[in-house]
């Protein structure tokens, strides 16, 4: 094969990708002044959402649009994790290709609103701050920019529970009510183990999913984060070394089952091999209708303090509905938003359908919120969440750089979990990374 | 958009090799009358000159658009911080950042480790079956020759998700087939030795069929008479093999090495679904730190430096390998 161009190949070559270039440019240059959204207040507007809440979503539509006749709306089941790239692509490009509504997590809203601080439409503008309040504590910090102005209304939230298996408790002759922090279920753990032959709680061990809830619920219970309020790396912090030591001390003392791998953590709890699933609200009927044969032996309580005498709630995370900045029609765009998420009716509607527990308080009132669940022997499971989200949990500040953060403390839970790291000394090494990797400061 | 640099020799050379007709066409005799006719009309477009281009336009318009574009954008963002509305000049930054992270070493490092092992593991492998396929003595030939192939059709994704189902620790195939002989349950995907494994478990048997299917066209195209000569001679079978076979297969050899190493350079898919990068950053690969530096950490910039870097490396190998195994002139 010869590789060697001549002098005049070159020169077509050349001539032809410049022509190729130029063509690019103007197509770019050409529609750049196109892309600017427009208040529209009717027309077709489309939904970007995933799953089980495109499902709920879907449910609202009918309602709405026989309140606001002259807007029709398409709701769009993009997929979770998908709907992520298409997403920051399309933020990317200047918001082309974007839908009207988006639904966002939180661990990536903060991301979107620093990278992108125009791709996301100012709600404020639209009379979004007069729902300050409406929504439970701790979220709002969250939908706002660098602008001060609000870019998303809060849908779900999820608070943190413990779920834990009462029937196995009782063998073991542990009161559930004297479990009020890790140190008493890690000392609880071993007589679990020893009267049921079940551990503690499965973690995915090397990492493989970067699954990191447990270990941030931990640092939440205290009130910390992988960055403070004012996005200082704070993975260094005695919070986090106390989390991930927590983590260390359940494992040394093989109280730890190793979910990793499609299904591992789904056939454990089906063989009883677990007591307890630290888990947000959404497990409720999770754990009901996977496992029905486990129908009364599950109870729930608020999570265990991450010291004794600690904090114990946490909001594991939440999703926002937002409106793209280049979408025609922003108006109709907002009152959708607005009548999906401020309503109570409408949220609990998509609460009974799509398991979305809402963040809107008012929504609570509901009889449902009360009600005693079958499954977990009658108790009201509702009320124990609405309940540990009254007790208060702070913001989270998950800042643009929570991708790069979970990265590294997935790293170093791996080195504690698997090549018997000292958690201080890993976290040191991931918060010096972390600080270097994004420019932020740490925290002292 | 910044994965494609490193596709961009293979593309560059297709469309330089499309350019060559097209060059010789521009140089008219003076005075030929062209294949115009006497209808000015079309005269103008379709000239003997220009036909051969209006032929290539589509793959260079392709080519402009979606690779060279794409491949200078991306160099000039390699050269910004910064994302979305706030990116910024800023040098040589990103490539400086490079030679200091630790996590970019750590892929290197264990894409390397990928080369060196499954590489010639599998090329060897893939040359053994090309020797058993193209035995006459073997029975029901197009069938095994078919089932060897069949890997490599599979979706890489697909073969990740087969593959992470077998490797499961608890209730995987393989561990259940090993414990048949009373051996330990491996934590194939759980330990970072173990998951290296996993991952070249599943390139070898993903690539060896469609390495062997080439070696074996290199095999038939051998001519026999080279082998009947040797015979004669009295050359044994291994004396063949090195003598015949091997300088015989040299150009399939290189072709097959250079781009089993571009693939591998280029890995991402399996680790990606298998083990996700990990456990403690053990299957990270090149493409798979530049796929999270770009799309999960939304720093175009850094993915863009890596793309390039990745580009280099990918050269120079591939330079060098040619200069080394090449036909000697």
């Amino acid at each position: 094969m010869s590789h060697q161009l001549t002098r005049r190949q070159i020169l077509h070559l050349a001539t032809a990708s410049a022509a190729g270039l130029g063509l690019a440019a103007c197509g770019s240059g050409g529609s750049a002044g196109g892309t600017d959204g427009a208040d529209g207040d009717s027309g077709k507007i489309t939904v970007w959402s995933w799953t089980t809440a495109a499902e709920a979503l879907r449910g609202v539509v009918p309602s709405f649009e026989r309140d606001n006749p002259g807007i029709e709306v398409d709701v769009q089941d993009v997929g979770n994790p998908a709907i992520w790239d298409k997403i920051t692509v399309g933020l990317a490009s200047g918001g082309k290709g974007l839908a009207d509504v988006l639904h966002i997590g939180v661990d990536y809203l903060p991301g979107y609103l620093e990278k992108f601080p125009e791709g996301l439409a100012d709600l404020s503008r639209l009379g979004a701050d007069r729902h300050k309040d409406a929504f439970v504590a701790g979220l709002w910090p969250t939908v706002m920019g660098k602008d001060r102005a609000v870019h998303a209304l809060p849908w779900e939230v999820n608070p943190l529970g413990l779920f834990y298996r009462h029937d196995y408790f009782e063998k073991a002759g542990v009161d559930p009510a004297s479990v009020t922090s890790w140190d008493d279920l890690i000392a609880a753990g071993p007589k679990i183990r020893a009267a049921t032959g079940a551990q503690l709680l499965g973690l995915d061990k090397p990492g493989t999913t970067q699954d990191m809830d447990f270990f941030q619920n931990l640092m939440q219970l205290q009130g910390a984060f992988y960055f403070d309020a004012e996005g200082r790396v704070t993975l260094a912090s005695p919070q986090a070394v106390q989390a991930l030591t927590v983590i260390k001390r359940l494992n040394d003392a093989g109280l730890l089952a190793d979910t990793a791998g499609q299904g591992t953590w789904k056939r454990l709890v089906g063989q009883g091999k677990l007591a307890t699933a630290p888990y947000p609200a959404w497990a409720i009927e999770y754990l009901a209708t996977k496992f029905p044969a486990q129908s009364g032996k599950w109870r729930v309580m608020q999570p265990p303090a991450a010291v004794p005498g600690g904090g114990r709630g946490a909001v594991v995370n939440s999703t926002y509905l937002t409106v793209s900045a280049t979408s025609k029609r922003r108006k109709a765009a907002w009152r959708f938003i607005e009548y999906a998420l401020t309503k109570p009716t409408e949220i609990n509607r998509m609460f009974a359908s799509g398991g979305v527990f809402p963040a809107l308080r008012s929504a609570y009132a509901d009889p449902r919120f009360s009600a005693p669940h079958p499954f977990y022997g009658g108790q009201q499971v509702l009320r124990s969440f609405v309940g540990s989200l009254d007790s208060g949990s702070g913001a989270t500040n998950f800042t643009g750089d929570y991708g790069r953060a979970l990265k590294l403390a997935a790293d170093a839970q791996s080195q504690v979990l698997i090549k018997g790291a000292d958690p201080a000394e890993a976290l040191k090494v991931a918060a010096g990374q972390l600080a270097r990797q994004t420019g932020r400061q740490q925290a002292a | 958009m910044s994965l494609a640099p490193s596709e961009s020799a293979p593309a560059g050379a297709v469309a330089a090799a499309t350019g060559a007709p097209a060059g010789r066409g521009v140089c008219r005799r003076p005075g030929s009358p062209g294949p115009g006719r006497a209808r000015p009309g079309h005269g103008r477009l379709l000239t003997r000159a220009s036909v051969p281009y209006l032929l290539i336009m589509p793959a260079v318009l392709g080519f402009a658009i979606f690779k060279a574009y794409p491949i200078a954008a991306s160099f000039w963002i390699s050269l910004t911080t910064g994302n979305g509305d706030a990116r910024r000049f800023s040098g040589l930054a990103n490539y400086r950042r490079l030679l200091d992270d630790p996590l970019f070493w750590t892929a290197l490092k264990n894409t390397a480790l990928i080369l060196v092992v499954q590489v010639p593991l599998m090329l060897g492998l893939a040359l053994l079956v090309a020797l058993g396929l193209n035995s006459t003595k073997v029975w029901l030939r197009p069938l095994w020759r078919l089932g060897v192939f069949v890997p490599s059709l599979t979706g890489l994704v697909a073969a990740g998700v087969m593959f992470s189902v077998i490797l499961n620790h608890d209730a995987g195939l393989l561990n259940w087939v090993l414990s048949l002989f009373g051996v330990d349950r491996v934590n194939w995907l759980g330990s970072p030795f173990w998951a290296r494994v996993g991952v070249v478990l599943v390139i070898t048997w993903h690539y060896t069929g469609y390495n062997a299917v080439m070696y074996l066209a290199g095999l038939q195209g051998i001519p026999k008479e080279l082998y009947e000569a040797a015979m004669v001679d009295g050359a044994g079978p291994v004396r063949r093999f090195v003598s015949i076979t091997l300088p015989q297969l040299r150009p399939i050899l290189l072709l097959t090495v250079v781009l089993s190493t571009i693939g591998t350079l280029q890995l991402f898919d399996e680790p990606y679904v298998l083990t996700g990068g990990g456990p403690d950053n053990a299957t990270l690969t090149v493409t798979m730190y530049l796929y999270n530096n770009g799309f999960k950490y939304f720093d175009f910039g850094y993915a863009s430096a890596l793309a390039y870097a990745l580009a280099l490396i990918v050269s120079v190998l591939g330079i060098l390998q040619v200069r080394l195994m090449g036909e000697r002139r």
